[in-house]
């Protein structure tokens, strides 16, 4: 038995069906499956953020796959076969190390402190300056600064405070959605839905306007 | 940000349901399969949405070296 376990351990292929890995980690899980699932999360994770952790990336994957597994487990009736439970699990810790990863670097920045939120006149700054910060030719830079000032003007009037500030967090200052999910304490998925209902209605203005958006997309 | 919101169509996805089928999505593209006519709506938002799309690669890559 102990040989058979060692044999198993040295191969880096999971040979378990679907079921047998639902069944061993349902409560109580099985140790062994649980240190199998365990290093396929590790190997796949050191593959995968090794681009993204610029040190200690040993220290980090092991965390991240500890919190992973946690996550796996208390989710497993979710699980439902589309895949292999090997890529259902992975698809969970890659998402929680990447999670990670943007939360680690905005740590320390508020919502407040992005530049232009709560002061009107902060906030014209920072447009003029996205506006004119493009390495179009000056040409188009005239044209697109002209779009863009409309576009502004849209946002401004038509959209909610909520809409306003998830905009100018993630599209013009460039944070995560995950990280402005988290301050605004909403899910990823209601900020997504609450950006996608101000694209919809922006586009809706837009036509309404005369812009006519496949012509903008050429000469964007 | 013009273009994100040219490109936007009233029936898109929301990041929880393209989570729910980035599994299936990237075994199909891995085996040569086309995901993107099988799940249309996980395409069109993994090319909107910057943090699925990461996450999608990264999935990718770590199913790449699982199998190797
Ligand atoms: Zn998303």
């Amino acid at each position: 038995m102990l040989h058979w376990f060692k044999r198993r351990r040295q191969k880096p292929k999971s040979y378990r069906t679907n079921e047998e890995w639902v069944m061993q980690l349902s409560a109580p899980p099985e140790d062994e499956a649980v240190a199998e699932l365990r290093l396929i999360l590790v190997r796949g994770l050191r593959s995968s953020l090794s681009v993204y952790v610029d040190r200690d990336l040993e220290h980090f994957v092991e965390d991240i796959a500890q919190d992973a597994l946690l996550r796996i487990l208390g989710k497993l009736d979710t699980f439902k076969g589309e895949s292999s439970f090997a890529s259902w699990a992975m698809k969970i810790a890659v998402r929680q190390g990447l999670s990670e990863l943007r939360r680690k670097k905005w740590k320390d920045i508020s919502l407040e402190d992005l530049a232009g939120m709560g002061d009107d006149r902060n906030r014209n700054d920072i447009r003029s300056e996205y506006m004119t910060s493009s390495s179009a030719e000056p040409d188009q830079m005239t044209h697109e600064s002209m779009i863009m000032k409309k576009v502004m003007e849209m946002i401004e009037n038509e959209l909610s405070e909520k809409q306003k500030m998830a905009i100018n967090a993630l599209m013009i200052e460039g944070m995560p959605i995950t990280v402005v999910a988290d301050r605004m304490e909403v899910s990823r998925n209601t900020l997504y839905k609450l950006v996608h209902d101000a694209r919809v209605k922006l586009k809706k203005k837009m036509m309404e306007a005369g812009m006519d958006p496949d012509e903008m997309l050429r000469e964007l | 940000m013009i273009q994100a919101v040219v490109m936007t169509v009233p029936d898109e996805i929301g990041c929880d349901e393209c989570f729910d089928k980035l599994n299936e999505f990237a075994e199909m593209e891995l085996a040569g399969k086309s995901p993107e006519k099988a799940l249309p709506l996980v395409a069109d938002h993994l090319k909107k949405c910057g943090e699925c799309r990461q996450e999608y690669e990264a999935l990718l890559a770590a199913l790449e070296e699982l199998q190797g």
